[in-house]
């Protein structure tokens, strides 16, 4: 059986790679048709933020991706309810991403087999 | 002191980096994944990602009388024959090509040879479903 | 199943500390390695917070060294042979990247 593997994205969207690499984490591993969760804390609930415009920072839209998630298979997406509230985020451009209170993430972490925080 | 373990669990580990040689990071992978070996244990994988993918850079100069992290890297590689995988898009993104990546796009600078490799994240997962243990090195 | 968690950034002006010990489950274990050693620092907001909370707390004992930073007797020194071990006991490791 194949090892699940939980990836925390803490990175905002615009600080950097640091949003994107994560993502391309993920999606290889979706591609791969391996068992990949993703949680949104801290910063990196930021990425899932309403009405963003990558262009004006001559940015690809990250956005396009996170939408694709279920496609290539990753259907597990979470973000941290506090993290959000945090950070005064109402609406949120994510669908498919689950609010999370913590005590369900510490539960989500113990879940899975492999974590990389990033 | 811990309880001394009666039984020696041989573990095989996943190592993956993120950050560049000079983090402290780097260094402490690099001990990390010495011990593992001194310590029976074996190592599926070194997986650079991000920022660590200079550490398999030849273009790296370090001052005599410092820690040169990415020869320490390339000896330990060598002489343990371990698989060290540069990911290739991160690579490409810093400008830490090898031979085949610099003909391609054109370019004169050729920082990234052999025992380096350049593949795909593919790479990662791979190691990560063979390993018991992923340890991951980055940030500061 | 516990998990391993690895700080290495200053707890003072980031927010890694702060969150990891929020999710830390009971049977979790907590390395300070770099700067996250810092933490360790008497008379500090974090110091008071890994203090107060039962954790399982290790140190990279070369990083506290290099700081002059004592390692209070509810703490752990370790070097790489042990965390090593440590990271063989818990099934898995998370570092705070």
């Amino acid at each position: 059986m194949a090892k699940s593997l939980l990836i925390i994205s803490r990175q905002s969207p615009w600080s950097g790679p640091g949003a994107r690499e994560a993502l391309d984490i993920v999606l290889a591993g979706g591609a791969f048709d391996l068992p990949i969760g993703l949680l949104f804390l801290d910063d990196g609930v930021l990425q899932l933020a309403a009405g963003q415009n990558a262009k004006a920072l001559q940015q690809k839209d990250l956005s396009a991706n996170l939408q694709a998630l279920p496609m290539f298979g990753v259907e597990e997406l979470f973000y941290c309810a506090e993290s959000a509230h945090a950070r005064g985020l109402g609406q949120l451009s994510l669908d498919e991403a689950q609010p999370l209170a913590t005590d369900q993430i510490t539960a989500l972490i113990d879940r899975y087999d492999q974590v990389i925080t990033l | 002191m811990a309880a001394v373990s009666l039984i020696e669990f041989i573990m095989k580990f996943a190592i993956a980096l993120f950050s560049a040689a000079h983090a402290p990071s780097s260094r402490r992978a690099l001990l990390f994944a010495q011990a593992a070996l001194a310590g029976g244990h074996e190592i599926v994988r070194l997986f650079f990602y991000q920022g660590a993918v200079f550490n398999a850079s030849d273009a790296v100069v370090t001052p005599q009388d410092e820690l040169d992290l990415p020869k320490q890297w390339r000896a330990f590689i060598n002489d343990k024959q371990l698989d060290g995988v540069v990911c290739i898009a991160a690579a490409l993104r810093r400008g830490v090509l090898n031979e085949e990546e610099a003909k391609r796009y054109q370019r004169d600078a050729i920082s990234l040879s052999a025992p380096w490799e350049l593949s795909g994240l593919g790479q990662l997962h791979d190691a990560v479903q063979d390993a018991d243990r992923l340890v991951c090195f980055g940030g500061a | 199943m516990s998990t391993l968690h690895v700080l290495s950034h200053s707890p003072f002006g980031d927010d890694r500390l702060t969150s990891c010990l929020r999710l830390l489950g009971s049977a979790d274990a907590v390395l300070l390695a770099g700067d996250a050693v810092y933490a360790l620092q008497p008379d500090t907001v974090p110091f008071s917070a890994l203090q107060a909370r039962p954790v399982n707390l290790f140190v990279l004992v070369e990083d506290a060294q290099a700081r002059a930073i004592e390692v209070p007797d509810w703490a752990e020194a370790i070097d790489y042979p042990a965390f090593v071990e440590l990271s063989v006991r818990h099934a898995k490791v998370n570092s705070w990247l």
